[in-house]
């Protein structure tokens, strides 16, 4: 070679290039906040770290906001971003956290359950880093995030993961999903902590309903469903009925199986007097054989693929050129919910818990998502959170 | 859509083939293919132009744990090396086996087979054992090129054996199938087909050699070396493995890079002489430079394939398939893919097929554990090939990579009509997953 | 911080300085250089906790 020190000097300044035009797009998205207008119904707000030690002060820890009603009921509590790069519960959460008045009972809701996750990229998936959606007032941009938590909160993962305290071995990739550490431990690695102090919040509170809302593949099995395990499958029976006759969606009833450790679904039930839900609505954009991974793919779930394999029978949830969009999604999960907390309050009328001001599927569908949410630039600052 | 995917495809498998044509290595041409599918995919705006090198720099994290579990552990078995170690405990297998062959070729597979097998890499397999192994087979009197053959093949069974089997968890994890009752359904194809190659690639001798001469033909061994000077820096690292299968709840999780870089400096402190461990990390590293750099580059790849809609396009072709012809193409499709993507590939094509398996009345659990019998095999194709590249390297053999590839073909046959028939006969083998259980 | 991670930070930077050093001494191969750099990429952002 000629000159080794000028193709030296050539590759570390294209080297330094990459490292700062990339470090710093990713370090961004890892510190860039959404801001939520809290509605009217918030009364107070507490941190994840309230609950469980060893949170405080790591990007495990997330805001748990309270809507207190005037009479006494019973208790729900809502999670979304368990998988963050499942963007339909998010915005059904903070949709509710905006809009959502309670008058008996209380709602917990933690809309950014994975906080670490939903800071994380995902590595080899080709992901966009934002998307953004239209409201009245222009447009608002979120954060899309990923299913795992980052290793730079969690690292390293073992070899295998020992799901506590049933010692099944899952994916060390599991290590870092908050839906396979369910019940957790207080002196577990972060993961653990962070759902061990969800079920304090259970515990403590006396929480009578969790919904765990989440976003699953077309070629899922498991989707477009409620998942309960046997103690409340009625409830989720009668909600699912309820909906399809109402509002004229299907989200069926899937069992939680025994076997399988560490989520929601099953743990929360089996170590509280909790009665657990987790929610699935398609997400096209999760899919393994679809085109680009683009925004608008994300917001509208239409692909071609999908299209075609759909047409010979290969997907488990009815789909069309109209793909699967976002209003669809997030409508979805409000119906649900609401539907999931009003046949447990008929059921427990001493333990009922009453919500106005969310919309419906219908309503959702109609109006879009973005008309729900409030201008931060026109809120009282004391209402803004980050998220 | 599906044409301008095509388009993007298209002009990476020519870039990837005009890099090599002008006899660039393939880690560069692969980069290169990244980097024009890339540039291909800002006309469309898949990735918009601004975003192309933040998919590429966060590409090329995907594997990072991957790239300190080979760097330690290659490391670690370097100052084993220096230490005299391996050339005592080959010395010690010779002695006692040399005229029982076929324990010996057991006792070998064994040794193969546990660190893939309690770590799920059949890399590991060969960077902690394959260098003691692969002198071991030539002093039984097989040729370099058919030792790197076995090392090949037993450590991407390794890989499959339970109870840690990456691509099941994967898989698992992706399809929410609980990674419960592989135990016999992986053990028994696994045993099966080592015993098979171990007699296919090692039975014939190939040269006839007395104890005396191939003692003699070894390296010698330090006075000071004793069989606790070998053993302590092994046990560091077994004892750190299973402590956490026994006592999870107790034992902090240490992780693989850090099991392997306490088992290396035990392995410096207690060797018989001095050792200079910068430099022999240095050249450590500079001798897994194309391996270390295949993991990165395939990051790379694998982000702008989904960011451009490549992967999706391929994991929709195999998914398109007719079932009895899908079947049949398994043999090609898991291995190339492999070959392709490495791990990435029982995300890409997996998981969609393995849906849709269960959804016709496969049995999951077996198809799965069939499958993952075919996902090694695809570690020694082109472009990765980075077991295939790893045994070569640890056995020491000199000639070509193709002919040593060529040497595996009766095994490698086997494997895959047996994953195969395990995939179509799942639901009759489902007893296996029950008796695990 | 806890301490298994600070162990794997000084693991990955031990590592940096590894292929920095080659990169630094390797005169001939442009190929190698450029490898060593690409490797260079995600330990760096690692160290940086950018990534």
């Amino acid at each position: 070679m000629k000159r080794p020190g000028l193709v030296k000097a050539v590759l570390i300044v294209l080297f330094l290039i990459f490292l700062i035009q990339g470090g710093l797009r990713l370090y961004r998205h890892r510190h860039f906040d959404v801001p939520v207008v809290t509605g009217p119904g918030v009364t107070r707000v507490a941190h994840l770290s309230d609950f469980g030690p060893g949170l405080k002060g790591t990007m495990a820890d997330t805001l748990v906001y309270f809507l207190d009603g005037t009479e006494p009921g019973g208790k729900a509590i809502l999670m979304s971003n368990t998988h963050a790069n499942e963007p339909e519960g998010l915005l059904a959460a903070l949709l509710m956290l905006e809009n959502a008045v309670v008058e008996k009972g209380s709602l917990i809701i933690i809309p950014q359950f994975n906080n670490s996750a939903g800071r994380n990229t995902r590595p080899g998936d080709g992901y966009p880093l934002y998307f953004e959606i239209p409201t009245d007032w222009g447009l608002k941009t979120f954060r899309m995030g990923n299913r795992d938590a980052s290793p730079l909160d969690q690292w390293p993962d073992p070899d295998v993961y020992i799901h506590y305290p049933d010692r099944q071995l899952l994916s060390y990739i599991d290590a870092r999903n908050v839906n396979r550490t369910w019940p957790g431990r207080p002196g577990g690695p972060l993961m653990e902590k962070v759902t061990f102090a969800a079920m304090e919040i259970m515990r403590r509170e006396k929480v009578d309903v969790a919904v765990d809302i989440h976003g699953a593949e077309t070629m899922f099995p498991v989707t477009n469903c409620i998942v309960a395990p046997e103690k409340s499958n009625r409830i989720a029976t009668m909600a699912s009925l309820t909906v399809k006759a109402k509002e004229g969606f299907d989200s069926h009833v899937e069992p939680s199986p025994a076997g399988f450790r560490g989520l929601s679904h099953r743990e929360i039930g089996d170590f509280s007097d909790t009665l657990p839900f987790l929610l699935e609505a398609p997400i096209p954009f999760l899919d393994q054989p679809t085109g680009p991974k683009t925004v608008k793919f994300l917001l509208d779930g239409k692909d071609p693929f999908l299209l075609s394999l759909a047409q010979k029978k290969k997907l488990f949830v009815a789909y069309d050129a109209s793909g699967w969009p976002l209003e669809k999604r997030v409508g979805q999960h409000c119906s649900v919910t609401l539907e999931i907390i009003r046949q447990y309050s008929k059921k427990n009328p001493d333990r009922s818990i009453l919500v106005r001001d969310i919309p419906r599927y219908a309503e959702i569908v109609q109006n879009g998502v973005g008309h729900y949410f409030h201008d931060p630039s026109r809120a009282e600052r004391d209402r803004i959170y980050p998220n | 859509m599906p044409t301008q995917i095509g388009i993007i495809l298209g002009i990476m498998v020519l870039a990837y083939a005009l890099a090599k044509a002008r006899r660039l290595t393939v880690e560069i041409s692969m980069f290169l293919a990244a980097l024009v599918g890339g540039l291909a995919g800002i006309i469309f705006r898949t990735p918009p132009a601004g975003e192309l090198i933040r998919h590429l720099v966060e590409g090329s994290a995907t594997y990072l744990d991957v790239i300190l579990v080979f760097s330690t552990a290659t490391i670690f078995m370097a100052i084993v090396n220096e230490s005299g170690g391996v050339n005592y405990v080959v010395r010690a297998t010779i002695r006692a086996f040399h005229n029982k062959r076929l324990a010996a070729l057991i006792v070998l597979m064994i040794i193969v087979l546990i660190p893939g097998a309690l770590t799920g890499a059949g890399s590991i397999s060969l960077l902690v054992v394959g260098a003691p192994v692969a002198m071991a087979l030539k002093l039984l009197g097989i040729s370099p090129k058919r030792a790197a053959a076995i090392l090949f093949i037993i450590a991407g069974l390794s890989a499959a054996a339970p109870p840690v089997n990456i691509w099941a968890m994967i898989l698992c994890a992706g399809t929410a199938i609980p990674y419960v009752g592989f135990e016999l359904p992986l053990a028994v194809p696994v045993l099966i087909c080592g015993v098979f190659t171990m007699l296919v690639l090692g039975w014939r001798k190939e040269r006839s050699i007395d104890l005396a001469t191939a003692l003699q033909e070894m390296p010698k061994v330090p006075a000071r070396m004793t069989w606790w000077r070998v053993l302590l820096p092994f046990l560091v690292f077994f004892g750190s493995v299973a402590a956490y299968r026994l006592f999870p709840f107790q034992t902090p999780i240490l992780g693989l890079p850090l099991q392997f870089t306490m088992s290396a400096l035990v392995a410096w402190l207690v060797s018989p002489h001095k050792i200079k461990i910068l430099s022999l990390s240095r050249d450590t590293v500079k001798r897994l430079l194309p391996l270390i750099s295949t993991v990165v580059i395939v990051g790379m790849l694998q982000q702008i394939m989904t960011a451009t809609g490549v992967r999706g396009l391929l994991s929709y072709a195999v998914i398109s398939i007719p079932l009895v012809f899908l079947l049949v193409s398994l043999a090609i499709i898991i291995p190339v893919s492999e070959g392709v993507l490495t791990y990435g590939a029982a995300a890409v094509l997996g998981i969609p097929l393995i849906w849709y398996l269960d959804s016709i009345g496969f049995h999951a659990t077996v198809a799965i554990a069939g499958l993952t019998l075919l996902w090694p095999l695809g570690d020694g194709l082109p472009p990765t090939a980075l077991i295939g590249r790893l045994s070569v390297m640890v056995s020491e053999y000199k000639g070509s990579y193709w002919e040593f590839l060529r040497t595996t073909w009766l095994p490698w046959l086997f494997i895959t009509i047996v994953g195969i028939l395990m995939v179509v006969y799942s639901a009759k083998l489902s007893f296996l997953v029950r008796w695990s259980m | 911080m806890p301490i298994i991670m600070i162990f794997y930070y000084l693991i990955t930077a031990y590592l940096v300085v590894l292929l920095a050093w080659n990169f630094v001494r390797e005169k001939k191969k442009t190929e190698d250089m450029a490898l060593y750099l690409l490797v260079l990429i995600p330990l760096v952002l690692r160290i940086l906790r950018l990534k």
